[in-house]
């Protein structure tokens, strides 16, 4: 850990003595020859089971394979921006009718938040595949898959929201109406932009989720990044090989997007240095 | 009735929280160009009287008048008079996310929607007088908490109000920064604005108050030209408190 960049394990931990270094020492090695011993468990044990056959592995050389999952992970960022960008609609909406001094009103969205919050996304899924076309309204796979996703995360968004809006200092709000600012103008010109900044690292980790909820596109026949590879699995009757392929490419994205979270907040944080070189 | 209307006027004020009965029977006026300064010890009301006459906080009963209007009980309304009437707080509530200079335009532009390149120039000339025109450009946490409120100053004069309302606006400062905030609210004084001001500054209101008023319990034991207060407190209440603070 560089001492010019702080992180919150120094404010956790203190800096250790010698005889903590020691057992970090030993601690460290224990570990290492585990995840060693651990890797060649895994590869032996493909070994052993003939996962390593070239019939496994030979169509990742073909170009219509990786045609195949990219056309699917476009549909799977296609599913997952367009669910994000209505369950933060949704959330908005929500956490607005949550702060509202109505009694009705925020009971009402605290209930469907909790709602939302309870039942499993796989339930939303069914439902708009299996209960809402009885209504006679006709869905593509797409929206049978976007909509329950979104749904299913706009609770913890408006929540996150909320939490963001209550950590803001009640003196903001005061200064703001004593400048003539109307409750909503303040609410819109001074206390969500601090709000908004406070959760973008929970906003994103809520993003995540909705990425890996996609994932039961399958279920309603939506070709995506996962659907496509069961296609595939079925007809090289290669199993492993290629959901191991399609786990990284999700664990990359995931990954993508932490950054993102990272670098935004570090971006929040050193915005007063960044405006003092200005 | 006087000859003048007074420019904020308090009427048999009274505020309850719970059973607490934190205001009781306020009568007060401030005429164009007073400086009227609130002393008393913590916790008997004094933030709580300035804060009710913007209606930041509400009032159990009686009413308060602004240039001879009953302040409106919300909307666009209230907001309209709020926007006449200036407010530093103790803790400055600056808007951490914006640079000083946008924490003065902001509702000049967007309340009186004021032409924006208009506020700005205004805007630096206000932070240039109360001493921090070099400032503008940089964010609140990179200011000293003196620096911060004559910015938070120069954000309430923007809105060119009627009066000012200062609630203990040097109690959450460093000792050496207390004089850079006090001397601008002289000047102020000085110009002619019409000020309410709690504080704990006794010197303060010594030089610049045109009236003292001493509270304690929540109601208004008595008011009167600071030599006056100072020198011949006719409450013993007052004498007590006086004597305390000269103790240190």
């Amino acid at each position: 850990m560089s001492k010019n960049n702080t992180s919150i394990r120094d404010f956790l931990y203190e800096e250790p003595g010698p005889k903590t270094r020691t057992w970090i020492r030993i601690g460290t090695g224990i570990a290492l020859v585990l995840l060693a011993w651990l890797i060649y468990a895994v590869i032996d044990r493909f070994n052993v089971t003939g996962q390593f056959r070239e019939k496994y592995w030979i169509f990742f050389t073909r170009w219509t394979t990786w045609r195949f999952l990219g056309e699917g992970l476009l549909t799977t960022l296609r599913v997952a921006v367009t669910a994000g960008a209505i369950t933060f609609a949704l959330g908005f909406l929500l956490m607005r009718a949550r702060l509202n001094r109505h009694t009705v009103i925020w009971r009402i969205s605290a209930g469907i938040i909790s709602f939302t919050r309870g039942v499993p996304t796989l339930l939303f899924v069914y439902f708009f595949f299996l209960v809402f076309p009885k209504t006679g309204i006709k869905l593509t796979g797409f929206w049978k898959i976007t909509l329950p996703v979104a749904i299913s995360a706009c609770g913890v968004v408006a929540e996150a929201l909320r939490s963001g809006v209550n950590a803001v200092p009640k003196g903001q709000r005061e200064a703001a109406l004593s400048l003539g600012m109307t409750e909503r103008r303040s609410f819109y010109r001074v206390i969500f932009p601090q709000a908004f900044r406070f959760v973008i690292p929970t906003l994103i980790a809520e993003m995540v989720i909705v990425l890996k909820d996609t994932t039961f596109a399958y279920i309603v026949s939506c070709a995506d990044l996962m659907q496509n590879a069961k296609v595939l699995i079925s007809n090289y009757d290669a199993l492993v090989s290629i959901y191991l392929v399609v786990a990284v490419i999700y664990i990359l994205i995931n990954y993508g997007l932490n950054k993102l979270s990272d670098s935004l907040a570090r971006r929040g944080g050193t915005m007063e240095s960044r405006r003092a070189k200005a | 009735m006087s000859a003048q209307t007074p420019v904020i006027e308090m009427r048999h004020v009274e505020k309850y929280y719970g059973d607490l009965h934190v205001l009781k029977d306020i009568n007060l006026s401030v005429t164009k160009g007073e400086v009227v300064v609130i002393i008393g010890p913590s916790g008997s009301g004094k933030s709580t009287l300035c804060r009710t006459i913007n209606r930041l906080e509400t009032i159990g009963s009686g009413e308060i008048l602004i240039d001879g209007e009953k302040i409106p009980e919300e909307g666009k309304k209230l907001a309209q008079l709020r926007s006449q009437i200036g407010m530093v707080f103790q803790s400055f509530n600056l808007f951490p996310h914006r640079t000083i200079l946008d924490n003065v335009t902001l509702a000049p532009v967007d309340v009186l929607k004021r032409n924006k390149k208009e506020a700005q120039q205004e805007a630096l000339e206000l932070l240039k007088r109360v001493g921090v025109g070099d400032q503008a450009n940089k964010v609140p946490a990179q200011l000293s908490g003196g620096q911060q409120q004559r910015a938070a100053i120069a954000r309430a004069l923007a809105m060119h109000p009627k009066a000012m309302l200062f609630d203990e606006p040097t109690s959450a400062l460093d000792p050496e920064m207390i004089g850079e905030v006090l001397n601008v609210m002289t000047e102020l004084a000085a110009e002619g604005m019409t000020m309410l001001v709690v504080t704990h500054e006794m010197n303060f209101a010594r030089r610049v108050a045109s009236r003292v008023i001493f509270m304690e319990d929540g109601a208004i034991l008595e008011e009167g030209a600071p030599e006056e207060f100072f020198e011949h407190p006719k409450t013993q209440r007052a004498q007590a408190f006086l004597q305390s603070i000269r103790e240190h």
